[in-house]
């Protein structure tokens, strides 16, 4: 327990012994995790975004036109099973009369004396994002239901919508990546320039028979201590930005950015990760 | 007891010790002297377990360079003080902290600890001298502290590299006299050396080494 407390308060004394390296290091994870907070608060923006325009995407289904609606009725509960289908709404033949009378007031049954217009059926997919959405299968699953006739919709711009978004979300993954990957080389260099500034300490630790988990210990937790200024730092950075653009989209549109404040524990979780692998890769390579 | 039976070591440079035999017994104090480049730093780096030898022994009490695994050499440094030329004293610390630093790494509670270094520096008189730097101490003053260091852990060995090298005589003077009490109570004290004319009046054992090579004296 001395042993311990001892490391402890070595790790904390040299937080303020290698000012510049330690303020080099906070820096970079406070830069490192901020633009990750800032990647994770947009990608679960685009989220609500991708959600609400699936909300809008729209499969009409035309059936032929001796489908009754009865026999339309029971193809609707097919397309119901569909995966990915949220919901269908039914639209009769006297139904859609009613639309066309009221769009373009005049009445088809007083110059044909039957109603031409076929049975049809409003598709609405599923809006809840976990994934790509393939529209394909589903449009093909729909045509292949007996007695359809035709099926509208916008397979293209949907595709390239997602596609869009799942591409974004990639390079974005990549970019969080390639700021850790960079993180975890500046903190290992930042620490490696302590080490040899440090290297009498190491020798005389070495010459009184110190273990090397002892020698390592105290470089390990002022990384550690390192994470934990970076991501304090950092959040109360993105808690701040998030509230000012709160208060400024409120004075303008309904639209909030909503977070959920718990992937402050994830960025916390990825600043010791970082922090352990930097000084650990960074001592070991000087102890061996 | 310290032994080094036909120990050879060459340096990939080039310079090498051969056939080096050497028994030192518990509580003996010996003197290795020679002249610079001699190969007497090496022959203390072989005893600390620093380097290892190329072909033939060397037995620390219970440690054996044969058998010795790497995770257990900082127990065997534990039983020795080294004490150098250098001092390694470390400058953001002060007396109290560089002497005390043995005992963190062995563990102790802080109470331990603060008897530990008072005694240990009253023993090297340094008492008074707690919170001075290194920088703010003379270089007498700082090897009396190296010293301390070394004793703090009640070390069954001393060996110290050129102790004397940056002394002025009357202060190399008092350093022996002060390792000689250290070895009166016990510890055994192997003190490297190039003045023959400081150690030929004391009345112990004196090992010579020539190009790597002991010589009988």
């Amino acid at each position: 327990m001395d042993k311990f407390l001892f490391l402890l308060g070595e790790g904390l004394k040299n937080l303020w012994r290698h000012k510049l390296t330690v303020f080099t290091a906070v820096f970079s994870v406070f830069l490192s995790l901020s633009t990750i907070g800032i990647l994770f608060i947009a990608e679960q923006n685009t989220h609500k975004l991708i959600e609400y325009m699936r909300s809008k995407y729209k499969i009409e289904v035309f059936f032929n036109d001796t489908v009754t609606n009865e026999q339309a009725s029971q193809y609707v509960q097919k397309i119901r099973m569909i995966e990915g289908v949220y919901t269908t709404t039914l639209i009769s033949k006297e139904e859609a009369l009613k639309v066309y009378e009221s769009q373009f007031g005049n009445d088809l049954t007083e110059f044909l004396d039957y109603n031409p217009l076929p049975a049809s059926c409003v598709v609405n997919i599923k809006r809840k994002y976990d994934g790509y959405l393939k529209i394909t299968p589903i449009i093909e699953q729909i045509k292949n239901i007996e007695g359809v006739d035709t099926v509208n919709h916008q397979g293209r711009l949907i595709r390239r919508i997602e596609g869009f978004y799942e591409k974004g979300l990639l390079g974005l993954s990549g970019i969080a990546f390639a700021i850790i990957l960079v993180t975890v080389m500046i903190i290992s260099n930042t620490i490696k320039l302590t080490i040899y500034a440090n290297k009498d300490l190491i020798k005389a630790l070495r010459i009184i028979g110190a273990t090397n988990t002892f020698i390592r210990m105290p470089f390990i937790l002022e990384g550690v201590f390192q994470g934990i200024i970076g991501t304090i730092l950092a959040s109360g950075l993105l808690y701040g930005t998030v509230y000012g653009a709160n208060e400024l989209l409120r004075q303008m549109t309904t639209f909030t950015v909503n977070v959920q404040w718990m992937f402050l524990s994830w960025l916390f979780l990825i600043a010791m990760v970082i922090s352990l692998f930097g000084s650990s890769r960074a001592i070991s390579k000087f102890l061996k | 007891m310290i032994q080094l039976k036909n120990v050879s070591f060459t340096y990939r440079k080039g310079f090498s010790l051969a056939n080096i035999d050497l028994t030192i017994d518990d509580g003996e104090f010996v003197f290795l002297i020679g002249p610079t480049g001699s190969g007497k730093t090496s022959l203390l780096r072989l005893l600390h377990m620093d380097i290892f030898p190329d072909s033939g022994r060397v037995t620390i009490g219970k440690f054996d360079s044969d058998s010795i695994k790497k995770r257990k050499i900082p127990a065997l440094r534990r039983t020795i003080g080294m004490v150098s030329q250098n001092y390694h004293l470390l400058d953001d610390r002060n007396l109290f902290e560089n002497v005390a630093l043995p005992l963190h790494v062995l563990g102790r509670n802080q109470d331990e600890i603060v008897d530990a270094v008072e005694a240990a520096l009253e023993e090297v008189g340094l008492s008074g001298l707690e919170d001075h730097y290194p920088q703010e101490l003379s270089g007498g003053e700082q090897q009396r502290a190296c010293l301390a260091r070394a004793l703090i852990k009640d070390p069954e060995i001393i060996l110290a590299d050129e102790p004397t090298g940056n002394l002025d005589p009357v202060t190399s003077f008092d350093l022996i006299k002060l390792l000689e009490e250290i070895n009166s109570e016990g510890t055994t004290v192997f003190m490297a050396s190039h003045n023959y004319s400081l150690i030929k009046s004391r009345n112990h054992r004196i090992v010579e080494i020539h190009g790597g090579k002991l010589r009988a004296t």
